[in-house]
């Protein structure tokens, strides 16, 4: 499981926006309507291929209830992307976008890439966000923008793939020093050996052969 | 370590004497660089928990190596004689070589192997098979006197300990390639094996309770995930023997999450740390002395806690209910909301494939290990036959299942300890206090790290009998893996078990202020 570059990505928003689900569907690609209130932060990692190569994402999702806020600033830090997530059914989730945002910059490195998703965009009845105010909010906070939703898949793929891309680009620009990994990148093993798992076999078949 | 030793001293003297013979100078051919530079590496993480008074950690870390040092100095005389009583040389020529081969091996990976390794082995406690030596005559040869030899591996390992804590995985690996040369016991050795180790191991022996404390580190927090992740990527770049690739303990806890666990924990208790520190600096007189009190309270269940002693009982025989059970109850105490769970589905699942992995024989009794001896002679007489039976059972197999349930216990392990940071850094508990939490938490760290050890001997006991076939240049490696494992999953443990107290005193802070 070698990796060309290791990114660690943190998930904010609103308690109640799908953060959670997000993850889940990027990770396990299933959807879980029910879910635990996230404590303090939960994790996730999935390996994607950029540019014919190996990025591991490592996911911190972090808890959306207020009480955990000062918890989870501890977590912002040394991340390379963020998901800003609000839910595009309830607008108190889209008013606060701000206040993340000034919080996720305050704690975070200045170059962190972060992409603003509208989540829920299967459940069009019930918007109370429109795509364009996300879109506006997005350009002018200088974000990247999407809308997904978590229950169909719909962009969770392209969310936290775009993210990466821009970070990959970030790093062939030379923004980011990928040296530091304050900045949440890492340069991964030097050897892939992508056979990591495959092989073993030799072994068993030694120990197969030596009990008949 | 000859028995005489034992009943004088208390454990922490008798570990620091032990580890004091190790660093008896004799520089050794093989490894000439393991005695260079090493030293201050290895003092954080020999002095650590074996001495009652556990260096705060909120004191700087940087002041560790150097206290260890006088301490160094000042106990030399008494390490020599430790040596020339002769404690190692019960060892016998089987552990010696095996190191001449292993250092030769490893001298430019990293010095802690040899170590480790020897430990490793050496708490097997198996008799010196006689051709044993004869494929590492060459390397011996070169190194003089077997005797000094030997002490001069165990200085050599001793030194760079600091380095042994990355290299557990890496060093089982080596373990295995060089065992393939090296061991040649066969059936005799096997049998030794597996009484030996349960006993041996389980008693507390000295060697391999080294081999765990060794591993421990409270004052170096950080090294431990940062060379925990460089394991990864060293195993992941220099994958060097079959078992390995299967069952790779550093990338499979980092599977589970166990690495970025104890990343989180590692920033939650940083910053409670640096909190804690300020307000200390804004207080005085009285207020600061309350403090500085209460402060030292909580310091005491951090650093009595001792695992090794702790006798695992073998007739527990209950799929890990009873360590549910006690672990549920540990944490209710803690009066936060946070449940065993998941740990318990992890033991479950543990515990099903060692059932799984019996099934063919005579069911549940197999993996009890009430009576070792019962256990054992039966299980000669049923080798063969069963053996056969159970042959879609490779003692690869085993070996990757031990491993597997080690790394997902270890990462639940410390997944929980994140969560009760969290929680008690979320809210102030009123139904308890921060002295009463980390007593708790001490506790719930030996229920965690006894079931490790069940575990892993359940597992070896697994391989034993079901690969009583085997050579014991196949099984010998498998079974030194997964106790080294084991042991290495118990240092993780207590490591994060030590990042929780400054957590606690961040709470007591803000208790200490509601006082004034």
């Amino acid at each position: 499981m070698a990796y060309a570059y290791l990114f660690k990505y943190i998930i904010i928003g609103d308690t109640g926006v799908g953060k959670s689900c997000l993850l889940l569907q990027f990770t396990d690609k299933r959807f879980q309507p029910v879910h635990d209130l996230t404590i303090g932060v939960e994790f996730g990692a999935r390996m994607i291929t950029i540019d014919g190569k190996q990025i591991k994402l490592q996911i911190w999702d972090t808890a959306g209830q207020e009480s955990f806020r000062s918890i989870t600033r501890s977590y912002y830090r040394g991340a390379a992307g963020a998901l800003l997530v609000y839910d595009i059914t309830r607008r108190d989730t889209f008013n606060h976008l701000t206040t993340w945002l000034e919080d996720a910059r305050q704690h975070s490195n200045s170059n962190m890439v972060i992409m603003l998703i509208g989540n829920k965009s299967d459940l069009e009845s019930r918007r109370e966000v429109k795509k364009e105010e996300g879109e506006a909010f997005a350009r002018e906070h200088g974000l990247i923008f999407m809308e997904t939703s978590a229950k169909t898949a719909s962009n969770v793929e392209e969310a936290f793939i775009n993210t990466a891309k821009e970070i990959y680009e970030k790093i062939q620009e030379g923004v980011f020093d990928i040296n530091n990994e304050a900045n949440g990148i890492k340069i991964g093993p030097q050897h892939a050996t992508t056979n990591a798992t495959l092989s073993g076999s030799q072994g068993g078949q030694q120990a197969g052969g030596g009990c008949c | 370590m000859s028995d005489s030793e034992r009943p004088k001293e208390s454990e922490g003297q008798l570990e620091d004497q032990e580890m004091e013979s190790q660093q008896t100078p004799s520089p050794v051919a093989d490894s000439p660089t393991g005695m260079l530079g090493s030293d201050t590496d290895a003092a954080p993480v020999r002095k650590t928990r074996k001495r009652p008074e556990n260096k705060p950690l909120t004191e700087p870390k940087e002041e560790a190596p150097e206290i260890q040092k006088t301490e160094d100095d000042s106990r030399k005389k008494s390490s020599e004689s430790a040596v020339t009583q002769g404690g190692w040389g019960y060892w016998g020529s089987w552990g010696k070589s095996i190191i001449s081969t292993a250092s030769a091996t490893v001298a430019t990976v990293g010095q802690g192997i040899s170590q480790a390794i020897e430990k490793a082995e050496t708490s097997l406690g198996i008799p010196s098979p006689v051709d044993l030596s004869a494929q590492v005559k060459e390397e011996e040869e070169e190194d003089g006197s077997p005797k000094s030899k030997n002490a001069g591996e165990e200085t050599d390992g001793a030194s760079s300990l600091g380095g042994a804590m990355g290299m557990f995985s890496s060093l089982s690996s080596v373990v295995q390639s060089t065992g393939k040369t090296v061991i040649t016991g066969g059936l005799d050795a096997l049998e030794f094996i597996g009484k030996k180790t349960m006993d041996v191991i389980a008693e507390g022996d000295p060697g391999f309770k080294k081999t765990k404390g060794l591993m421990i580190t409270t004052s170096t927090l950080s090294q431990v995930l940062r060379e925990a992740k460089e394991r990864e990527e060293k195993q992941t770049a220099e994958v060097s023997s079959d078992t390995e690739k299967k069952a790779h303990y550093g990338m499979l806890f980092d599977e589970y999450q166990g690495l970025s666990h104890l990343e989180a924990l590692e920033i939650l208790s940083r910053e409670s740390e640096a909190k804690v520190k300020s307000v200390l600096t804004t207080m005085s007189g009285e207020e600061l002395a309350q403090l500085k009190g209460e402060l030292g309270q909580i310091k005491v269940p951090f650093s009595l806690v001792e695992f090794d002693e702790e006798e695992v009982e073998e007739k527990k025989d209950d799929g890990g209910t009873e360590f549910v059970k006690e672990l549920s109850e540990a944490l209710a105490d803690l009066h936060l909301s946070t449940n065993a769970d998941k740990l318990g589905r992890s033991i479950k699942k543990a515990y099903d494939s060692i059932s799984e992995m019996n099934r063919p024989a005579n069911g549940t009794k197999q993996e009890g290990e009430g009576n070792e001896e019962e256990v054992h002679s039966r299980a000669e007489e049923e080798v063969h036959s069963r053996a056969e039976e159970v042959k879609r059972c490779t003692v690869e197999d085993i070996h990757s299942s031990a491993i597997r349930s080690l790394a997902e216990l270890t990462a639940r392990s410390i997944e929980q300890f994140h969560k009760v940071a969290e929680l008690i850094l979320h809210y102030e508990s009123q139904e308890t206090t921060a002295l009463e939490q980390a007593k708790t938490l001490s506790q719930i760290t030996i229920v965690l790290c006894r079931e490790i050890s069940l575990l892993s001997k359940k597992f070896t006991s697994c391989l034993t009998t079901l690969g009583a076939n085997e050579k014991g240049d196949v099984l010998n490696p498998l079974i030194t893996g997964v106790f080294l494992e084991a042991s290495n999953s118990a240092s993780y443990i207590q490591d994060a078990f030590q990042l929780l107290l400054p957590v606690l005193e961040e709470i007591l802070k803000h208790t200490g202020q509601k006082y004034c």
